[in-house]
């Protein structure tokens, strides 16, 4: 399938703030991310990765400052342009795998009966769970519902994707399946925002910003953040620690 | 007509019943037991021909509240609210959807009931088989509206069930079901009056007793579709609710 490959950055932030109540979730948070890359989103429980990136797919509005995903304010019409996993398995589960994948394909309008049939073909078997296709999400495994969700994220193929921890509860292998495909989406110009708290998956984005009480209080290549700590040995454990440690002293 | 993303919801609403087997089997077998209990504990003809077609107007508001409400509920906590939210469908797409699904339930259900209470229980019938299922879906609507909305005040299946003494039992016991509402003290009268159900009862009575057609009760027909409006302005309102905050 052909992409567009949009000039404005797929992701452009601009000072955006979103509390909830009294707890300031995102503050004055300014990001920008060129499209065709992989950018992770690194921070501890409770940062705010979740609800930044339910302002970039438009869930929540900014309560101050701008967003823009593809050069557009996130609505509706932009919708169909963004893949979203979020969080939770957020699945039908009394419903097979293949009856799922199927209704978000039809969600995102892919309407041609034979098409959308390939496509959730193709997105089952990547996901490794052809076989158990016509099983119900409730007879899965943790990991198996991941890989579903991760499934019906992708089925419309859509330029823009945010996945919310979804490496979480994969073993080393299946995660590193992940992120070869991750690879391959983004080798076709798809723009992916991971959120994580690992490293492990650190090491596989283009670029990541660490994040920590709503607030960007890093961001780079993996390698330029490494340097950072001036030790040649830090790896991005160290590099975490190493900016939290300075955002403190000031 | 309907938009394409409407039916994509109510096709899953509908795959997730008849997926649910017990679900099925209690919505078929539920009423007609309710039916069986009510023939045999009434022998007096006369009595059972007031009672039994109440059945009806009860049952669609009661299985309608519960579905929805119990399913929506699912959608918030499960996230696949948020899912749909952050997808190209509307908000009008999306009530819609479970409009359709849960009414075809609905159809059949009545459809089912019906021919029971005739053929089986022997209540007399004076009227047309598509105006009671045109009546029904009326009340199918506010119940399906009803349970939307109002599952946004439960956070788990087990409030969403606290919900029915509290929303549909005073309804039931109140809408004329046993006894005529003139009979009941002045203040329950006036309370009876502003309970939707009452006019689902005196509706269905109407067309299954008195031979009227849906033009003769347009009072009951406007009441309910005002009901079933205003809950339906309700339910879009709040319908974000617990997709992301
Ligand atoms: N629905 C909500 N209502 C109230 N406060 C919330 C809500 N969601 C998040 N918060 C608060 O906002 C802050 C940021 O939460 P958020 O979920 O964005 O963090 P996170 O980085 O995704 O954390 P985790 O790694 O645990 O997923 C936290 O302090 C959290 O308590
Ligand atoms: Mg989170």
């Amino acid at each position: 399938m052909v992409k567009r490959a949009p000039a404005a950055p797929a992701v452009k932030v601009d000072r955006a703030s979103f509390n909830y109540n009294n707890i300031k979730a995102v503050d004055k948070l300014s990001l920008e991310v060129p499209s065709g890359i992989s950018f992770g989103l690194l921070g501890p429980n409770g940062a705010g990765k979740t609800t930044l990136i339910r302002l970039l797919v438009g869930l929540l509005k900014p309560k101050s400052g701008g967003i823009r995903i593809l050069g557009e304010t996130p609505s509706r019409k932009t919708a169909h342009l963004i893949g979203y996993m979020p969080q939770l398995h957020s699945l039908y589960t009394e419903l097979s795998v293949m009856q799922n994948v199927d209704f978000f394909a039809r969600v995102y309008r892919l309407s041609d009966k034979q098409q959308r049939a390939r496509r959730v073909e193709e997105v089952i078997r990547l996901v490794d769970l052809w076989p158990r296709r016509k099983d119900s999400v409730l007879k899965l495994s943790g990991g198996m519902r991941q890989r579903v969700s991760l499934a019906c994220a992708i089925v419309h193929n859509p330029p823009l994707l945010f996945l919310d921890e979804p490496t979480v509860g994969l073993d080393p292998e299946l995660r590193f399946t992940f992120w070869e495909h991750f690879a391959n989406l983004t080798k076709q110009g798809t723009t992916l925002i991971v959120s994580s708290h690992t490293m492990d998956d650190a090491a596989h984005c283009d670029r990541l910003a660490f994040m920590r009480s709503g607030k960007l209080i890093a961001q780079g290549t993996p390698t330029e953040l490494r340097k950072a700590t001036g030790k040649a040995e830090a790896n991005l454990e160290d590099a975490f620690l190493y900016f939290i440690h300075r955002e403190d002293k000031k | 007509m309907i938009p394409n993303q409407a039916l994509t919801i109510a096709a899953r609403v509908m795959q997730q019943l008849i997926r649910d087997r017990r679900t099925m089997v209690l919505l078929i077998a539920v009423p007609l037991v309710i039916a069986s209990i009510v023939g045999v504990s009434i022998p007096e003809k006369q009595m059972l021909d007031y009672i039994a077609p109440a059945i009806l107007a009860v049952l669609i508001l009661f299985f309608g509240f519960l579905l929805t409400g119990i399913s929506f509920l699912r959608e918030r906590s499960q996230g696949t609210l948020e899912r749909l939210m952050a997808s190209p469908v509307s908000k009008p797409d999306i009530v819609g959807g479970y409009l359709l699904g849960f009414l075809l339930f609905a159809v059949l259900q009545t459809m089912i009931l019906f021919f029971y209470l005739i053929y089986v229980l022997d209540i007399s019938f004076y009227g047309d088989l598509w105006q009671i299922i045109v009546f029904e879906i009326i009340i199918g609507i506010l119940a399906v509206c009803l349970g939307i909305f109002i599952s946004v005040f439960a956070r788990n299946e087990f409030q969403m069930v606290q919900f029915i003494p509290l929303i549909i039992l005073p309804q039931i016991f109140l809408c004329g079901l046993l006894w005529p509402v003139e009979q009941m003290p002045d203040y329950l009268q006036w309370i009876a009056k502003f309970l939707p159900l009452t006019y689902g009862v005196d509706g269905i009575r109407a067309l299954m007793l008195q031979g009227q057609n849906l033009l003769d009760i347009g009072k009951e027909i406007g009441v309910l579709a005002g009901y079933a409006a205003g809950l339906m302005v309700l339910a879009s309102l709040t319908l974000r609710r617990g997709a992301a905050s």
